[in-house]
């Protein structure tokens, strides 16, 4: 493989040196042939020379060009080393061995223009996967932006629901507190309602009752007005009777009564006196009071005692017919209030009297 | 007597040369060839099929111009010295370039994946 011979040179050398004859046309012909050999010999390439020719070809049309030129440069001049040993010395192993130089220098050309394209490619896709990364990144940022805005929105929606719901809750306080008063308040109301209806009730209970007392009282008043007018009729048959602002004046002549200067009723008095005390229990809820007069003869204390007296006697009198002793009064009142004239003794009869005074309403109690 | 001297001195060095030629084989500079081929093998051209083939013609081309050198051949020996460059050299080229498309194929398959990963569009080529 390393011995690069041109072996048909050798040949036709060793022919060439056993020509001595003289020349025949043979021989020239023989002879031209073998010097169109032997310059054929010199322009036939040793295998190196051709390879490296070929490998130049395939650099110089290779992105080696263009990427490593100094390297298709050097493979330019090692060839054209190896074509000038070849031009100048076509047999010579250092013809064989540029070429074979050449032809390296010419493959390594082409594998560094590989190299350079591999390591351009390389460096553009470490670029595109810096830009990708860079692209990543700025959309992680951008992603990262966005849901920092959505996350702040979120808590901004946040935020008014909570006080949405913070007003909404306080509301409901509010309200609930207004109910529980509104509560409170209409029990009070129901129970105040309900005390009125107690209230009511009892009124009209009350009224009930007063109006029943009302129409007893009516009743037992128009009975005690029905039973005084006859009382009245009654006394007006049995003693002098006249209406006064002090009430109903009955008037007993002290005669008929008493004897002079006592003061313990006479029998026929006691009869009179019974039916004017029948005739004051129809009133018997009423105040008696029953006044004694003497004429203006004697003493005043004379007079005052007897008048006593005799209002006392007939107060006893009347008590003993059953009328209230609690609701009669005596006073002896002497010669005072006279009704008539003392001078004379029509007078002075009419003056000693006696005086029951009926209250014209029943006593309240 | 300065004459002589001189003359002494260039016997002493041709002396030296002399015996300095005489010691060994013609030394040839291996140091660009064995330079390649480690870097060959430092960029795992061996492990590349392409590349591999280089390393190994960088290798016998290197025993050889030892051969040749030991057989006095140093013209020879220094060429075939050139040739293992070379191919060393070119050994590591295609064991780089082919290192870069790998890493190019990765840059760009990472590159897909991120962009279907992240849903984003993707450049027509």
């Amino acid at each position: 493989m390393l011995l690069s011979v041109c072996d048909n040179s050798k040949l036709i050398t060793s022919y060439h040196k056993k020509g001595n004859n003289p020349m025949k046309p043979s021989t020239i012909i023989i002879t031209a042939v073998a010097v169109l050999l032997l310059a054929g010999c010199a322009s036939v390439p040793p295998p190196e020379l051709v390879n490296a020719r070929q490998s130049y070809e395939q650099a110089i049309n290779s992105p080696a060009a263009q990427l490593v030129p100094a390297e298709v440069h050097k493979a330019k001049q090692a060839l054209a080393i190896a074509e000038k040993s070849f031009k100048d010395d076509p047999k010579s192993y250092k013809t064989v061995d540029l070429s074979y130089i050449a032809d390296r220098k010419a493959k390594m050309a082409v594998a560094l223009g590989v190299t350079a394209a591999e390591q351009a490619k390389e460096e553009n896709a470490n670029k595109e996967y810096q830009s990708a990364q860079d692209q990543v990144m700025k959309n992680t940022k951008s992603d990262l932006a966005t849901q920092t805005e959505n996350a702040k929105t979120a808590n901004e929606n946040l935020a008014a629901q909570t006080q949405i719901t913070n007003e909404t809750k306080a509301d409901l306080a509010t309200q609930t507190q207004m109910t529980t008063a509104a509560n409170t308040d209409l029990t009070k109301q129901t129970a105040i309602t309900k005390s009125a209806k107690d209230d009511l009730a009892a009124s009209e209970r009350t009224v009930d009752q007063k109006n029943l007392q009302l129409a007893a009282e009516t009743g037992a008043r128009m009975d005690a007005e029905n039973r005084a007018a006859k009382a009245q009729a009654a006394l007006v048959k049995l003693a002098a009777v006249k209406e006064e602002a002090r009430g109903l004046v009955i008037t007993l002549s002290g005669s008929v009564l008493f004897a002079s200067n006592k003061s313990s009723l006479l029998p026929a008095a006691r009869e009179r006196l019974s039916q004017v005390s029948d005739a004051l229990m129809e009133t018997k809820e009423r105040k008696i009071t029953i006044e004694g007069y003497t004429d203006s003869q004697g003493s005043d204390k004379t007079n005052m005692d007897l008048s006593q007296k005799r209002a006392d006697a007939v107060r006893k009198y009347i008590i003993s017919r059953g009328y209230s002793a609690a609701l009669i009064e005596a006073n002896g009142l002497g010669k005072d209030r006279p009704v008539a004239d003392n001078a004379s003794a029509e007078g002075r009869a009419n003056n000693r009297r006696v005086e029951i005074i009926v209250d014209r309403g029943p006593v309240n109690k | 007597m300065k004459q002589f001297y001189y003359s002494i001195t260039l016997v002493s060095v041709l002396a030296v040369l002399i015996l300095a030629g005489c010691g060994s084989a013609p030394e040839v500079n291996k140091e660009a060839s064995t330079s390649a081929i480690r870097a060959a093998e430092e960029s795992g051209a061996s492990k590349v099929p392409s590349a591999s083939l280089y390393l190994q013609l960088a290798k016998e081309e290197l025993e050889f111009a030892k051969a040749l050198a030991a057989n006095d051949e140093k013209e020879k020996a220094e060429s075939m010295l050139l040739r293992a460059q070379a191919d060393g050299e070119l050994a590591v080229a295609l064991s780089r370039s082919v290192k870069d498309k790998t890493e190019a194929t990765d840059a760009v398959e990472r590159v897909r994946q991120f962009q279907i990963d992240n849903q984003l569009p993707q450049e027509r080529k």
